[in-house]
């Protein structure tokens, strides 16, 4: 039997030999040397490394993507982790980030601004998905507790300024006042029995209630 | 984040875990488009067509097979198909082997270099062929499903690809040898 050529020898590196072909295999230094070669060719492509794509690859991908309306940027919610929380909680986290945000905006625009938002630097209301509805809810607390320091300067600065802030202008506060209601009383129709929610929506409807006199009693003043 | 999490928000669109999932699997993705269009350029076309179809049919992606198999089936799919529309306006033929310089150890990057650009050098039937088994290991009956042709016929350019490939890389060793040190300077 002649030399087996490179495509027979390319089979076995896979099948089974035939009895022959065995046996000149193992009496052919030269057959059993290429056969030896395909083998370790056959092994090192099996090893390849993954490759990695041009710079700048995915620049090129997003564009594509974006102008195909197949990727968007997340969310607010998604950005604070709170993608999967019930839409109750999620409309009262948008009235305490929406009210946080109003208060931050009172004391940026107001005189001594920087120094006091020195303070509050360090508190960001966006960060990273939380992992768990604990994180979550530890996120929301948070945000909320920037709230209520952002509240407190705007009520420091409005003071300073000669003035009761949450008098300047009952009307646009009634109005956030009546969405936070409605948020409140939509939570508490999902749980009837939080006591937080319960504390919520009370304290709302007395605040909004105040607000109310206060806008109907500078009416009559102004008549 | 698992990943069934990550894909069920980059379905949804969200950027971040397009991103994610990109960064996870880009390497994969682009290695076996980029042998299987044996060219740079065509590589990084089809690597992007075939995220772009991927994300296009994330929302169907029900977790039957796993994401990675689900997206290599997709990037094979796209760049073979990307060949055949190119075949239509081009013939291409194997030039032949360049000198390439012999590695010392099998595993090397060296030798690496030495496998991919004798693969690019293979006919385009038996270079689909030849990664399809060999370096991503497709069986024979999977690689006539993606290509169309008889597992009988896949076997058989599987073959003539792997003598064809030791032809390449015994031609580049002696041009190698016949060099001496000179040939190691890539």
């Amino acid at each position: 039997m002649g030399h087996l050529n490179l495509e027979t020898l390319a089979r076995l590196v896979d099948d089974i030999p035939e009895l022959k072909e065995a046996e000149h295999i193992a009496s052919c230094e030269a057959c059993a040397s290429r056969l030896e070669a395909l083998r370790d060719q056959t092994e090192q492509l099996r090893s390849l490394p993954e490759l990695v794509p041009p710079q700048g690859d995915w620049q090129v991908l997003e564009a594509k993507l974006r102008s195909e309306g197949l990727i968007r940027d997340p969310g607010l919610f998604a950005r604070l982790g709170l993608a999967e929380t019930p839409s109750w909680m999620r409309a009262a986290a948008a009235i305490v980030i929406f009210l946080g945000g109003t208060g931050f905006g009172a004391v940026l625009t107001s005189h001594g601004a920087s120094q006091r938002m020195a303070a509050l630097e360090g508190e960001p209301i966006v960060q990273e998905s939380a992992t768990s509805t604990q994180d979550a809810a530890e996120r929301l607390r948070r945000a909320e507790q920037t709230y209520v320091n952002a509240l407190a300067h705007y009520r420091e600065v409005a003071a300073d300024q000669g003035g009761d802030a949450s008098r300047a202008d009952p009307r646009s506060r009634f109005a956030a006042l009546e969405y936070l209601v409605a948020a409140s009383q939509a939570a508490v129709r999902q749980a009837p029995t939080d006591p937080f929610l319960n504390g919520l929506l009370a304290s709302t409807l007395a605040e909004r209630e105040a607000t109310l006199r206060r806008i109907s009693t500078q009416q009559q003043n102004w008549f | 984040m698992s990943e069934s999490q990550l894909i069920q928000q980059a379905a949804d669109g969200d950027a971040r875990a397009v991103r994610a999932l990109y960064d996870r699997y880009a390497p994969r993705v682009y290695a076996v488009v980029r042998r299987i269009a044996g060219d740079d350029e065509l590589a990084q076309d089809y690597a992007q067509e075939a995220w772009i179809r991927a994300i296009r049919a994330l929302p169907s992606f029900r977790g039957d097979a796993r994401f990675s198999t689900w997206l290599h089936r997709i990037a094979v799919n796209a760049a073979l198909q990307a060949l055949r529309k190119a075949e239509t306006r081009r013939k291409r033929e194997a030039s032949p082997p360049e000198q390439i310089p012999v590695a010392p150890k099998p595993g090397d990057a060296l030798l690496q270099r030495r496998l991919e650009r004798a693969l690019d050098r293979l006919p385009e039937g038996m270079r689909r062929v030849l990664i399809l088994h060999d370096v991503e290991g497709y069986t024979h009956d999977e690689i006539g499903d993606v290509l169309g042709v008889a597992p009988g016929t896949s076997k058989s350019q599987l073959f003539k690809a792997r003598a064809k490939m030791r032809e390449m890389l015994t031609a580049s060793n002696g041009a190698a040898q016949d060099h001496g040190a000179e040939a190691w300077g890539i």
